[in-house]
């Protein structure tokens, strides 16, 4: 029985311990290096993705906004009054508010002549 | 040597040292002495610099209102070597790009791994493209993003806008001579992509934002130039000539506010335009300018204080024999004062006032006012025009460069010379930009006036715009150019076309007018010069083809620049009472 008893291994505990927290520690830093890379590349996925998405809703905009400049132009709108789409009703006399003084120089003697034709 | 175990031993253990050592070298030489070289490769590989596009400035006009501005668009381009199903392909890229089936074929079915199947796809239709794409499991054809230039207006302000290629490089005009600001600075970013060709985003290198190109603001204002483009159309309905030309400026900073050109072309489709239609005349032909040049002429003669304006001066009844050749005038006129020499608008009354000045004084008032060299207005392509120094003048050029004849101007020049006397004598530099501003509104440049030179003292230039009123009177030659309530001072301008292989061609006119109103205080300068105009004879002339259309422009324009009418309104004399005798067509 003694005998028996001396050829066992004699078992640290501390050390036992120390290597099992040891390999525990280095187990979660390796799945934690793991989990956080993943994290990495899920979040760049991300960040390509709101990129992607800005730049479509940028471009959306711009298109938006060219569509309202081509229908608001100048060209535009007066093909629609052609159509007869649009109508321009003119603005009365006493609506108008002139702030342009005018410039009178009395020592003129030279008369303006009218020219009835410039109604083309 | 014992061969025992020992020895053996020793042998296996210095195979392994001597293994390890060569592992341990090469290691060494890869890591340390090459390792720039490997790394760069493997980078190349791997690495790539991408571009992040500028996008290209906004021209506006002074009200800032949109004339060109950009569209986003894709590119479909193909990989060849990355086709899964060619034939499925080709259906659907020619289907739904609307490209001929064979065009396609032929691109896809060659070895090329950058193939450009269409430009400027509209987005919703590149998206539908890739969508099918996707669903049918298609690979090797790709999206690349781009930018298209649209012109809301088309056809107005062509010549001054210009385009762009399809490299979104400047031609022409604005965008050809401001592309330096409109372009604006690319971007970069250093991207690490995987086996896929994906981007690995944790891996982005150095980067750096794009500069978007700056706002151009014109001084054109789109209403007037609205005005100025109906009337020049309505111009070429009514005579038809082969070119047209109008010019607004305002004198007292020589501000363009507008201008139109005929032949002209629809900027949005560039591509079907011919070269005479892209050609902005009013800087790029030079025409005689006739007797428009009368102004320089007298402007001359009073700044040297040779004449007052009531100083007579004979006009030989018509006919002046001088060096041995005959000037004739349209009339037969006696003694004319200076002022009427412009009312009247005599040629030998001109040539006289020059014959006083000499050749070489005359020529000094002529480079004063600009003539002879370019403007300086921010468009490509203008020339100075020519004329010539009083050496190479033949002996009767003196008589003959006075009405016009002799030299070539360009409208713009012959402009920028009236404003000068609207605006007291003093030339100011023309200019089309006001201003350069970021895409966030943040001021780059103000352009402000550029004064040239005092050509002549503001009496003179004062003398000379009473004289010019008188033109546009019952008594003048431009009777046709007044405009109700206002007085009006301008110059008419009748030119035989010079031909192609020199000398005059008979029966081809260049008329113009060139005015400001109101005259006592000018807020706009206009010129309309028509080429070849087609109407009867005996009406081609400045002051009845030119003046009426002047007078529709000035009356519209004064109408929208809320200018107040003369007090004398109720004076004005109906035009049905001026005889149109042929004493006043010139």
């Amino acid at each position: 029985m003694s005998r028996s008893r001396r050829n066992w291994n004699e078992v640290n505990a501390a050390s036992l311990a120390r290597s099992i927290v040891l390999t525990g520690f280095l187990a979660l830093t390796g799945l934690c290096y793991v989990y956080l890379t993943l994290q990495l590349y899920h979040l760049g996925d991300r960040k390509k993705a709101l990129e992607t998405e800005v730049t479509n809703l940028r471009m959306q905009n711009e298109v938006a906004s060219a569509q309202i400049t081509a229908l608001t132009s100048r060209a535009a709108l007066q093909r629609r009054l052609k159509e007869g789409y649009l109508k321009m009703i003119p603005i009365a006399e006493h609506n108008i508010v002139r702030l342009t003084i005018p410039n009178r120089n009395p020592e003129d003697a030279i008369q303006p002549v009218s020219n009835p034709r410039s109604a083309r | 040597m014992k061969w025992n175990s020992r020895t053996r031993c020793a042998i296996v253990c210095l195979g392994f040292i001597l293994l390890f050592s060569l592992f341990s070298f090469r290691l060494i030489y890869l890591q340390m002495i090459k390792h720039d070289e490997y790394a760069g490769l493997a980078a190349e590989k791997h690495v790539i610099k991408q571009p992040i596009f500028a996008e290209r400035g906004t021209i506006l006009d002074a009200n800032n209102e949109v004339l060109a501005h950009n569209v986003p668009v894709e590119t479909v381009v193909a990989d060849a070597s990355r086709l899964s199903e060619v034939d499925a392909t080709i259906d659907l890229v020619s289907s739904e790009l609307q490209l001929q089936r064979g065009e396609v074929t032929e691109k896809l079915r060659s070895d090329r791994r950058y193939i450009v199947l269409k430009r400027e796809v509209a987005k919703a239709n590149a998206d539908s493209l890739r969508q099918k794409l996707r669903a049918k499991n298609l690979r090797g054809v790709y999206f690349e993003q781009d930018a298209t230039r649209i012109y809301p207006n088309g056809i107005m302000l062509c010549h001054v806008i210009g385009f762009t290629d399809f490299e979104h490089k400047g031609i022409q005009g604005v965008e050809g001579s401001l592309d330096e600001y409109l372009r604006g600075q690319d971007g970069y970013r250093y991207i690490e992509h995987n086996r896929a060709g994906q981007e690995i985003v944790q891996y982005r290198g150095q980067e750096r934002a794009p500069r978007n190109g700056y706002q151009i603001h014109l001084t054109v204002d789109l209403n007037l130039q609205n005005i100025v483009e109906n009337e020049i159309d309505a111009a070429m309905r009514e005579y038809s000539p082969k070119k047209a030309t109008i010019i607004l400026m305002r004198p007292q900073t020589g501000e363009i506010l507008a201008m139109a050109n005929r032949p002209a072309f629809d900027l949005n489709r560039r591509s079907d335009a011919k070269p005479e239609q892209m050609k902005n005349r009013a800087i790029c032909d030079m025409m005689e300018p006739g007797s428009t040049f009368k102004i320089v002429t007298a402007a001359a003669a009073l700044n040297e204080h040779k004449f007052s304006l009531d100083s007579y001066i004979f006009c030989e009844n018509g006919m002046w024999n001088y060096g041995g050749t005959p000037l004739h005038d349209h009339a037969a006129f006696g003694d004319l004062s200076v002022k009427d020499i412009l009312v009247k608008s005599s040629n030998i009354g001109a040539a006289k006032l020059a014959v006083t000045l000499g050749d070489q004084k005359f020529y000094e008032y002529i480079r004063r006012f600009g003539f002879g060299d370019r403007t300086g207005v921010e468009l490509p392509g203008e020339i100075p025009g020519v004329i010539r120094s009083p050496q190479s003048w033949s002996k009767i050029s003196i008589t003959h460069i006075p009405m016009g004849h002799e030299i070539g101007v360009t409208p713009l020049q012959m402009a920028t010379a009236m404003c000068a006397i609207a605006n007291g004598g003093k030339l100011m530099t023309p200019r089309i930009v006001k201003s350069i501003t970021t895409s966030d509104g943040k001021t780059i440049s103000t352009l402000k006036p550029i004064a040239l030179r005092q050509v002549i003292s503001p009496q003179t230039a004062n003398q000379i715009g009473m004289a010019l009123r008188g033109v546009v009177s019952d008594r003048g030659t431009a009777a046709a150019a007044a405009v109700p309530g206002f007085v009006i001072a301008g110059k008419t301008g009748t030119a035989q076309k010079v031909g192609p292989h020199g000398g005059y061609e008979k029966g081809k006119e260049v008329v113009s007018f060139c005015g400001f109103l109101p005259a006592e205080d000018p807020q706009f300068v206009g010129l309309v010069v028509l080429d070849d105009a087609q109407t009867k004879p005996e009406q081609n002339y400045g002051g009845q083809v030119a003046g009426p259309i002047f007078s529709h422009i000035a009356e519209k324009a004064a109408r929208y620049l809320d200018l107040e009418p003369h007090e004398e309104i109720r004076k004005a004399i109906p035009v049905e009472r001026v005889a149109l005798t042929s004493s006043s067509r010139h």
